[in-house]
């Protein structure tokens, strides 16, 4: 083996490497003719435009027989995540901190639950029916214009004290904030079982000691006739419904873990891998 | 170091030598200074070569190519988990575990194979011998036994036949002393020894016995001048440990195969590197995706693969008696393009044995096989009946008692070797030969000494006496007077004389020692028992001529056969001996390394009657050379006579000029492979890239040198290791291709997350487990292939061109076949996404959004929302899904790399059972990942459908679609004439 382990110089190392990409003699460009690396760059690139059409090919042939309204699989979304208005993170979770004698550090909060209901206004509902039957509101055909479904119409006012529009503070400066639950919306998805779902808001660990919660709507419940969703191009102007939680007796300086769970059949709050999943979670402290 | 030995205590008068060692050649040495002396230099036995500390042996398990290049990669990885650590970015976590598994890969492949060599070490310790030897000395005049190793210099020491020489001893005085110095100088006749300088060699003259020969027969006295290592049996031994170990061809191919894959790494790194930097992403970040993508070029699994592969053929070949010493030396016999072997021991069977016979004026051949299975001669003449019965008759040798049961061949004998020749074919071929001799008692004897040259005997036979003679054929001619031919006495003449002559040089010519053998009957009572014996010459005169009987330590009977596969494998087989040139063409010719019809030059020059110097070496194919022409040679010279005679015979070689031999070998550029069994070939076995040493007759020097034992000392077992080794080399290159192909849709899901921002299809320990986990088994499997075509029918490859992994291999690897899994992933990947609510073009740039912790509302094309941990779960069904898509064209891949040249029909497509199992097991551990519960949380795995893969990749043959190679070499093993192809059908 002496002959391939001889000791080489640097500079015959680099001399070796600049034979090899270019060598006179020969006149190999990296160890081929020019013309050899023609045919490889040829072959290599009738090779990936291949591959590459068929790629494409595959990926159109998905897009012409995917469903266009609904999903064929579900399987991440048994159970609808919960969001909390307003949001705000700190470093583990929703925590949601503020002084009632700074007008900045709720104002910012205000804001955010405003720029939330403006989806909710009545002009932004005007493509929406009115429903009243507190029953789902099952659409087998597509009654609603350009094909499309029929939605309910959710309107801010709906949250009555919380709406923002007798109390545009929300009751943050008095120490008794409102806060929007929303759940998430899934296709096809019955929650409840025929009675509507709702929200119940507790301390976190102890549920035994009283939370005063006021909810709009009435108990809290989200009304089955917004249930089922059917999707963004069977309903294009669906809005989420909206549970409005006013804490009344928030205790001061203090900072409280609160949880608000979503009680209805087929929601499930006890996944323990996913803490949004039929609850929420979050941290409030309010100071003066 | 490579100087000859300097002793001249055989020059010297022994007053010189008592002075010199100040000792008394009839008393012996004073206790005291004895014990002074032994203080001073030590015990008298080898030093055992500096044994490699284990801790050392385990770290060079960790240090190979391969493991080099994953503790880089482990580096790499902690640094860049400290920077996202430090970033405090959340899933860094993974690059932890990739060091951890890649430490965890190294540690554990190096357990393994250090397991693997602790276990052929212990094998070959089991073959040492433990038995403290003794030694008779005389001190202070009394003789004493004692332990061999307190022997000091100027001892007075006693040896008698069956005694192993205790030392370096000038003879003082001897009787019939002869000693067997074939471990030493190959020379497998015995060596008389005696008081008188007759060389100025140390090695070549009468007076010197060396340490661990052995003593024949008769009895000598001797003084002790050198002792433990500084003997020349020891002198070698350290030779041997100063010869530095050479990398091993398969390590040599893995640190350019780690070139290649560095190079690739760091070039597709820096590319991402730059896209990164142009697509915005901050420094650090892109640094970190630079060593994310450096360290996935990192094949993990391959380690692991080539030390299985390795180990399992080794295994393999430990079955057919060959132990490795050294995992890695499985492949080098497969490279090896010379072997340079010992004649003695190695190619013959180390024993003299009746070659042939001339009586009645013909030769006869006897049969010399070691299990009497070859053609016997015509026995019918009633010469033969005269010639056996002297043979039977005049020879001292006889069976040691109790081994009735044993063939005869392997029974042991009392007496020197060629009365154990004799003993062993009269046996054979008359029959008992006790009983003969019982009914011809012996009455009178004269033992063979080196004045007569000749042994004769009387025996009573009925009312008359028979006597025998056996001897030097000149000097039995002289004392003969008639002939029997056919059964009938007749005068000696010219023409027969003239015949005699003839046939004395052919068969001596032979490299055989012949005897010349007659007898006379004489009247009752001619000789009395007692007579004195130095009177019967005078009664042996005019006697009747019976026959010549020649003897030769005869090849073993596999070898012929052996050398002639391995000149078909290319393998080119010289015979490298301390015995002498005759001899050595003899056994040469005898098992074919110099093939029927070669020429030597002296050959030539007798047949074209031209002075040597005239004669055109390109004539001769066969050449011998001695060791003494060797001496004389200038360097480079032999180089040429290596290149100029493909047929290399060196006789009378020492020990150094075997090393100097096997180095202008390696400089011509061969992998050479040194097969031997005495001290004296050592260090060519160290020096060798792959030393064989035989494990029965082998010496102890001899096994710490080789790198490989033949358990059954079967040169024929030399070819299996040659053929296992080429074979595990083309697998190799089976299992690496595969290994190396899945590395690319490994890689790409990361760069595609890096440039396009969709959601990661590939996780990392989902990568570890298609690494470490499924696809170990169908590339160990590979291993198990059997060889496409008769191997054994190729020559051996070249060193510099036919590389383990060349460019066009990577190239096919990477570019086609892992271009092609790629696409396949990510076809599954996107119709996984869509399936659940996610199309393709929703997906690119969704990344930042799709990992922000913060969004639980996040829209997917329906309108659903979906949670972080909900979008998790999904990444983890791509994970899964990616997995899936890679093993199954990993299936297919593993099929097309059953084969390189045949076409996959011709190979068979289910006759690999292993891999069969390998694939069926393969598939099993991806249901068990998939299926088996709480795996989404510990392994990151999801359950995923039943569903006909959208991917169905097709194993098509097609040699149309072939890469237009300019390049298809002529060698079949680099070539991809009939590469397969994998198709991608929608």
């Amino acid at each position: 083996m002496a002959t391939l382990n001889e000791k080489k110089t640097c500079s015959e190392r680099m001399e070796n490497f600049r034979r090899f990409v270019w060598n006179p003699e020969t006149k190999l460009f990296m160890g081929r003719t020019l013309i050899n690396w023609v045919w490889i760059s040829l072959y290599y690139l009738a090779f990936y435009v291949v591959m590459t059409g068929l790629f494409a090919l595959s990926i159109y042939s998905l897009m012409r027989t995917v469903n266009p309204y609904e999903p064929d699989y579900q399987d991440q979304l048994k159970s609808p995540g919960v969001t909390l208005r307003p949001d705000v993170y700190g470093d583990r979770g929703l925590q949601i901190y503020y002084n009632t004698s700074e007008n900045k550090t709720w104002e910012r909060l205000v804001t955010t639950l405003q720029t939330f209901l403006t989806a909710y206004t009545p002009a932004a509902q005007h493509l929406n029916v009115n429903c009243t039957g507190d029953k789902y509101f099952i659409q087998d055909t597509f009654d609603g214009p350009n094909n499309t479904k029929l939605s309910c119409k959710f309107t801010s006012d709906m949250l009555q004290n919380c709406s923002g529009i007798a109390d545009p503070t929300f009751g943050f400066p008095e120490g008794k904030p409102c806060f929007i639950i929303k759940m998430n919306r899934i296709i096809k998805f019955y929650p409840g079982n025929g009675t509507a779902p709702r929200v119940d808001c507790t301390y976190v660990g102890d549920e035994s000691r009283p939370l005063e919660v006021d909810y709009y709507p009435v108990n809290g419940t989200f009304n089955l006739h917004y249930f089922p969703y059917y999707g963004k191009k069977a309903q294009p102007t669906y809005s989420n419904p909206l549970v409005a939680v006013k804490f009344l007796n928030i205790t001061r300086n203090v900072e409280l873990k609160i949880v608000c769970k979503i009680i209805g059949a087929g929601i499930t709050f006890d996944n323990v891998h996913d803490p949004y999943e039929g609850k929420v979670e979050f941290k409030l402290k309010i100071e003066n | 170091m490579k100087k000859e030995m300097d002793v001249d205590d055989h020059k010297l008068e022994l007053p010189d030598l008592e002075a010199k060692y100040s000792t008394s050649i009839t008393k012996g040495l004073v206790g005291a200074v004895a014990a002074e002396r032994l203080l001073r230099d030590g015990p008298n036995e080898l030093r055992p070569p500096r044994g490699t500390p284990e801790c050392v042996k385990f770290g060079r398990q960790l240090a190979g190519g391969l493991q080099c290049l994953m503790w880089v990669a482990a580096a790499i990885c902690l640094i860049a988990y400290g920077v996202q650590e430090g970033q405090g970015d959340r899933g860094s976590a993974d690059n932890l575990y990739l060091a951890i598994a890649l430490i965890a890969v190294v540690v554990v492949t190096g357990c393994f194979g250090y397991y693997q060599e602790f276990k052929s070490t212990n094998i070959i310790a089991s073959f040492k011998n433990l038995v403290p030897q003794q030694a008779t000395v005389i001190r202070e005049g009394d003789k004493l036994q004692i332990n061999a190793n307190e022997l000091v210099v100027g001892d007075l020491v006693e040896i008698k036949g069956g005694d192993r020489v205790p030392a370096d001893i000038r003879i003082i005085s001897a009787q019939g002393c002869k000693v067997d110095n074939s471990s030493l100088t190959g020379e497998s006749e015995p060596q008389t020894r005696s008081p008188e300088c007759t060389h100025d060699s140390p090695l070549e003259t009468r007076n010197i016995a060396f340490f661990s020969t052995m003593c024949l027969e008769g009895t000598a006295t001797g003084l002790v001048i050198n002792t433990g290592d500084r003997t020349i049996i020891g002198r070698i031994a350290s030779l041997a440990s100063g010869v530095e170990n050479e990398k091993t061809p398969i390590a040599i191919e893995i640190e350019h195969f780690v070139d290649i894959i560095a190079g690739l790494a760091i070039f597709f790194g820096a590319t991402f590197f730059v896209v990164a930097m142009v697509i915005g992403y901050p420094f650090l970040r892109a640094m970190v995706f630079f060593m994310a993508i450096v360290v996935a070029y990192v094949p993990e699994g391959l380690l692991a693969t080539v030390t299985v592969c390795l180990s399992l053929t080794a295994k393999r070949l430990a079955r057919k008696n060959c132990v490795v010493k050294n995992l890695e030396a499985v492949e080098t016999l497969g490279s090896t393009s010379t072997i340079c072997s010992d004649k003695t021991g190695t190619l013959t069977q180390n024993r003299m044995t009746v070659a042939h016979l001339w009586f009645d004026n013909q030769i006869h051949t006897a049969d010399t096989t070691e299990d009497q299975s070859g053609q016997s001669f015509d026995q019918s003449s009633e010469t033969w009946t005269l010639l056996s019965r002297v043979v039977t008759l005049c020879n001292r040798a006889q069976f040691k008692s109790g081994q009735e049961n044993v063939p005869v061949a392997k029974r042991e004998v009392i007496g020197d070797a060629s009365e154990t020749a004799l003993l062993k074919f009269a046996e054979v071929t008359v029959g008992t030969v006790s009983e003969a001799r019982g009914r011809f008692p012996k009455v009178a004897e004269l033992p063979f000494n080196s004045t007569n040259k000749f042994q004769l005997s009387v025996h009573t036979a009925g009312d008359r006496q028979l006597l025998v003679l056996k001897g030097a054929p000149e000097r039995v001619l002289e004392r003969c007077s008639t002939v029997m031919i056919k059964g009938q006495e007749l005068p000696l003449d010219a023409q027969w004389r003239e015949a005699f002559e003839g046939a004395y040089a052919d068969l001596g010519g032979r490299g055989e020692r012949v005897l010349g053998f007659c007898a006379r009957w004489l009247p009752a009572g001619t000789v009395a028992a007692g007579t004195d014996p130095e009177a019967l010459p005078e009664v042996a005169v005019g006697l009747c001529f019976a026959g010549l009987v020649a003897m030769i330590d005869p090849p073993r009977a596999t070898v012929p056969r052996a050398v002639l596969k391995c000149r078909t494998a290319g393998i080119r087989v010289i015979m490298v001996t301390g015995d002498h040139p005759i001899t050595a063409k003899a056994i040469a010719k005898g098992v074919g390394i110099i093939s029927e019809g070669s020429e030597t030059p002296e050959d030539v020059a007798a047949r074209l009657r031209v002075p040597l110097e005239q004669v055109d070496p390109r004539q001769a194919r066969a050449r011998v050379v001695t060791g003494a022409e060797l001496a004389g040679m200038e360097p480079g010279v032999l180089e040429g006579i290596l290149r100029a005679h493909p047929e290399m015979v060196f006789a009378r070689t020492s020990p150094q000029q075997k090393l100097v031999i096997v180095e202008s070998c390696q400089r011509l550029g061969a992998i050479v492979a040194v097969t031997g069994d005495g001290v004296n070939d050592s260090p060519a076995l160290k020096r060798a890239d792959i030393g064989v040493a035989m494990g029965i007759a082998g010496s102890d020097a001899a096994k710490n040198a080789a790198d490989m034992i033949l358990l059954d000392d079967n040169f024929a077992s030399i070819v299996t290791g040659v053929e296992q080794g080429r074979l595990i080399f083309d697998n190799l290159k089976k299992s690496i291709a595969y290994t190396l192909t899945k590395n690319i849709p490994e890689l790409t899901p990361y760069l595609i997350y890096i440039t396009a921002s969709v959601p990661l299809p590939l996780g990392c320990i989902t990568i570890l487990f298609i690494e470490l986990c499924t696809d170990i088994f169908p590339s160990v499997s590979l291993a198990y292939e059997r060889a496409e075509s008769d191997i054994m029918h190729l020559k051996p490859r070249n060193p510099r061109r036919d590389r383990l992994v060349n460019e066009p291999l990577a190239a096919y690897s990477y570019f086609q076949i892992g271009a092609i899994q790629s696409f396949a992933g990510f076809t599954d990947y996107f119709v996984a996404m869509a399936q659940e609510g996610w199309w393709p073009l929703l997906c690119l740039g969704l990344r930042p959004r799709w990992e922000d912790t913060h969004e639980q509302e996040l829209q997917d094309s329906y309108g659903q929302q979906w949670t972080f941990e909900q979008r998790r779960y999904q990444q983890y069904t791509c994970y899964t899904v990616f997995f899936i898509s890679i093993e199954m064209c990993q299936i297919a891949d593993v099929l097309i790399r059953k084969t390189r040249r045949l076409s996959l029909l011709q190979q068979g497509l289910f006759r690999n059972h292993i891999l069969v199992i390998a694939i069926v097991f393969q598939v099993s551990i991806g249901c068990f990942l998939c299926y088996c519960p709480g795996m989404p949380n510990i392994f990151n795995f999801m359950p995923i459908r039943w569903a006909p893969p959208p991917q169905v990749p097709v194993v098509v043959r097609a040699h149309a679609l072939r890469p237009p190679h300019p390049h298809l070499r002529r060698d079949p093993q680099a070539g991809r004439a009939a590469a397969p192809r994998e198709l991608v059908g929608s």
